[in-house]
């Protein structure tokens, strides 16, 4: 991600919460729509490079079951300046949670539901040409 | 004639009412995505209840109900997402 001409790399790190509308969260299960979500993370990548004056992006989201404190997903943006790498990557996580086809189901003591989440909007189609490292995680279990 | 399929995909709770992730479907050439729902949401009808949050997808890209699909597309319902 570093490189010589890059002043600021900001991070976001998506962790598991122990709690979900004031019930306590036993763990999450994730499962994704695996080749277009990487393509839409993609496109992600390609739309900031061309909103924003970056340098470099990463974005990963795991999926399978993960417990409570886990990293759920990560995103690194590194540029020249502060200021284009926090709003990057601010848009990107946001943009992510609203297009990207990955689904979270929540575990209780009495029961489990999936996430209320995000409709899509139809136009939020793109084009494809990658221009980060975005992947999906999968643990064994 | 014969040979005519869409690769049908279901995901989170669709997934669950209709008790597959992928299914061969027998198509129509040319047929809107919005048929192919309905034919799930006749053998499941709990799916219908579902159909105003769901955004269709062909070949990996978001579409409209009325988009035709063509044999061989990968055609998939997706519930609203919830990454993150």
């Amino acid at each position: 991600m570093r490189a010589g001409e890059d002043g600021a790399i900001v991070t976001f790190d998506g962790c598991v919460r122990n709690h979900s509308h004031g019930r306590s969260t036993l763990y999450l299960e994730y499962e994704a729509y695996e080749s277009m979500a990487l393509e839409k993370m993609r496109e992600i990548g390609k739309q900031l490079h061309a909103q924003f004056a970056i340098d470099r992006v990463a974005m990963v989201h795991r999926l399978g079951r993960l417990e409570i404190g886990e990293t759920s997903v990560f995103i690194a943006v590194s540029a020249a300046h502060r200021g284009a790498a926090f709003e990057a990557c601010r848009w990107a996580i946001d943009t992510l949670k609203s297009t990207v086809p990955i689904w979270k189901k929540e575990f209780f003591a009495d029961g489990a539901v999936w996430a209320e989440g995000a409709i899509p909007a139809a136009s939020a189609a793109g084009t494809e040409a990658p221009s980060g490292a975005a992947s999906l995680g999968k643990r064994a279990s | 004639m014969g040979g005519m399929t869409a690769k049908v995909l279901f995901f989170g709770r669709l997934r669950e009412i209709v008790g597959c992730s992928e299914e061969l479907y027998d198509l129509t050439d040319g047929a809107p995505i919005g048929g192919i729902f309905a034919y799930y949401a006749e053998r499941c009808p709990r799916l219908a209840e579902f159909r105003s949050s769901v955004v269709p997808s062909r070949n990996r890209e978001f579409v409209d109900w009325e988009t035709p699909v063509h044999s061989g597309d990968e055609v998939a319902f997706l519930p609203p997402v919830s990454g993150g």
